[in-house]
């Protein structure tokens, strides 16, 4: 679906790289979450994904298009949805519906074929009863429903999240995570997930690991998080499931394998606990 | 002295048809030196109610008071808010000068300070934030990443030794390295100077860490105020609220679903492994 193939990009007047020689693919259907510490290159990499961003060397394809091709542009922007960290920076109508029909508009799709992608994305993200509201009036969570609604009346066949959930409050964060999985696994569209809640990663077919500018690993999370000690000294983390996991073992309490949330701990403790 | 709030109501748009009543009969006072956390779900009063403490937002009946100064007062008003630093969730709202340097100093300058002090006061906030003079005292600010703006942002605060510092989401939008040294740091500027700290998150684990005193608001009003202690043993309560609990109050809560007898007032993770320990070793008795 995507290949990201040798890309190096460098910002105007940067001392340093922001990304270095950077390759890997995603699969058509893909969960993958892209981890790593500020300013590690997650954000330039994701606006490469649909040609916000040219690399300065290697290249990007979207199926077969090249993102430095231009007259693919409008067919990378369509295939390719992207949802940004502050919810207040992509909402640009007055009325939520009108704002989710702001891409397809764009793209010149006919009203009586716009009516109903719009309807069908708004229902989608669960936000019927607010179609005919002000946006600016909704939660930080809703304002990423709905700028996750606009990404998909276009039909989109990948979804990128840059920290999208990074503003929300728990309730917002669940809510948005709960959508893009039912949309990857009920819809098939693939999932870019770029975050920094290492729990946001437990659930995706893969993740990346970035460091300065380059992938430091990859692997599914039961692998990630095994290497709690290398994450935390490249200013990441592991979820508190797995941080406890590993004080048990330290402690020589309890060895709860690749356990990775409350329920799995809970999974591998209740035998041993439930015994008196 | 401490900051008091006193039957605060605060009604957006009052007297319209869309009036909306954003806090109702507020009580709360700020200790000197104390650490509060301040938490509810998004649209509970939460950003309503810290505008209040410096006074960018006046109460619609009730009454705040800084260090005895009252904020409907537009003279004592200026003396009470030079005692309140606010950091802001979004940095960029509050970064705006050429360099970081001119940034920081803002603050102090508009208190009347001399160069000096300002200097110094500059130079020390950079430190305490973990911002390296040497490479960004002459950067722009908008060249700052996510991490470093919201340094940049609370050291232009500190720099002015505020009695109260007052941070909405200060860890929002940061990497895990990022927020615990945030934490750390808010914790160091509290001993050095003493200042109280009001700290608005939805991370429970970096209240139940960090403070002394928890206030729930919900609905506008006051839910609760007690300690993290007593608090955060309500793990299903805060649940209903749209609330998380800390980790260690979540997972003790899923064991004793499970009919493990763990205690339901463990809220950090020290307090739950010692739990696990103890009954993992009567396990293994048996």
């Amino acid at each position: 679906m995507l290949s990201i193939k040798n890309v190096s990009f460098t910002y105007d007047d940067a001392p340093r790289p922001a990304l270095q020689d950077v390759s890997f693919d995603v699969a058509d259907g893909e969960f993958l979450c892209i981890v790593g510490h500020n300013g590690s290159g997650k954000s330039t990499l994701a606006r490469m994904l649909n040609a916000l961003l040219l690399p300065s060397s290697g290249s990007i394809f979207v199926d077969t298009m090249d993102t430095a091709d231009d007259t693919h542009l409008l067919e990378i922007r369509r295939h390719v949805g992207m949802v940004f960290q502050n919810p207040d920076n992509q909402l640009v109508t007055t009325v939520v519906r009108e704002d989710v029909a702001f891409g397809p508009e764009n793209l010149g799709i006919p009203t009586e074929e716009m009516i109903p992608l719009v309807d069908g994305a708004i229902a989608a993200v669960g936000m019927e009863e607010y179609a005919s509201s002000a946006p600016h009036m909704l939660s930080g969570g809703q304002k990423q429903r709905i700028a996750i609604a606009g990404m998909l009346a276009m039909k989109p066949r990948v979804l990128v999240l840059d920290e999208a959930t990074a503003m929300l409050d728990p309730i917002g964060r669940r809510d948005i995570l709960d959508i893009v999985r039912r949309l990857n696994r009920e819809e098939g569209i693939t999932v870019v997930m770029i975050t920094q809640y290492m729990e946001e990663a437990v659930g995706a077919d893969r993740v990346i690991v970035m460091n300065g500018g380059r992938i430091d690993m990859q692997g599914t999370p039961a692998e990630v998080f095994r290497q709690g000690e290398h994450l935390r000294s490249i200013g990441l983390d592991v979820p508190a499931a797995v941080e406890l996991r590993e004080q048990l073992l330290a402690k020589g309490i309890a060895d709860c394998g690749d356990a990775m949330t409350i329920e799995e701990i809970a999974d591998r403790l209740c035998p041993l606990l439930l015994k008196n | 002295m401490p900051i008091i709030v006193e039957k605060l109501t605060y009604t957006y748009q009052s007297g319209s048809i869309n009036a909306h009543t954003a806090l109702k009969d507020i009580e709360l006072t700020i200790n000197d030196g104390e650490f509060l956390g301040l938490i509810g779900h998004t649209g509970s009063g939460k950003s309503t109610l810290i505008q209040q403490l410096n006074g960018l937002m006046q109460p619609t009946s009730g009454r705040v008071t800084v260090d005895g100064f009252d904020m409907s007062d537009k003279k004592q008003r200026k003396q009470g808010r030079s005692l309140v630093g606010m950091v802001f969730q979004y940095p960029d709202y509050q970064l705006f000068d050429e360099t970081v340097y001119k940034d920081i100093s803002f603050g102090p300058r508009n208190m009347g300070l001399d160069e000096e002090t300002i200097d110094q006061r500059v130079r020390e906030a950079m430190r305490l934030v973990g911002l390296d003079e040497a490479e960004f005292a002459e950067k722009s600010p908008f060249e700052l990443s996510g991490g470093e703006k919201r340094r940049a942002a609370l050291a232009g605060i500190i720099a002015m030794y505020p009695k109260y510092l007052v941070l909405d989401e200060p860890m929002a939008g940061l990497d895990p390295a990022g927020r615990r040294a945030v934490l750390d740091m808010i914790s160091d500027f509290r001993k050095k100077l003493g200042c109280a700290v009001v700290m608005v998150s939805h991370s429970m684990d970096d209240i139940a860490h960090a403070a002394d005193r928890v206030v729930i608001l919900r609905d506008g009003e006051i839910y609760a105020n007690a300690t993290p202690a007593e608090v955060f043993c309500r793990a299903e309560e805060l649940n209903e609220m749209g609330l998380d609990a800390p980790f260690a109050a979540r997972m003790a809560a899923e064991l004793r679903r499970r009919g493990v007898k763990i205690g339901s007032d463990i809220y950090t993770n020290e307090a739950l492994i010692e739990a696990i320990g103890a009954l993992g070793r009567r396990g293994k008795d048996a």
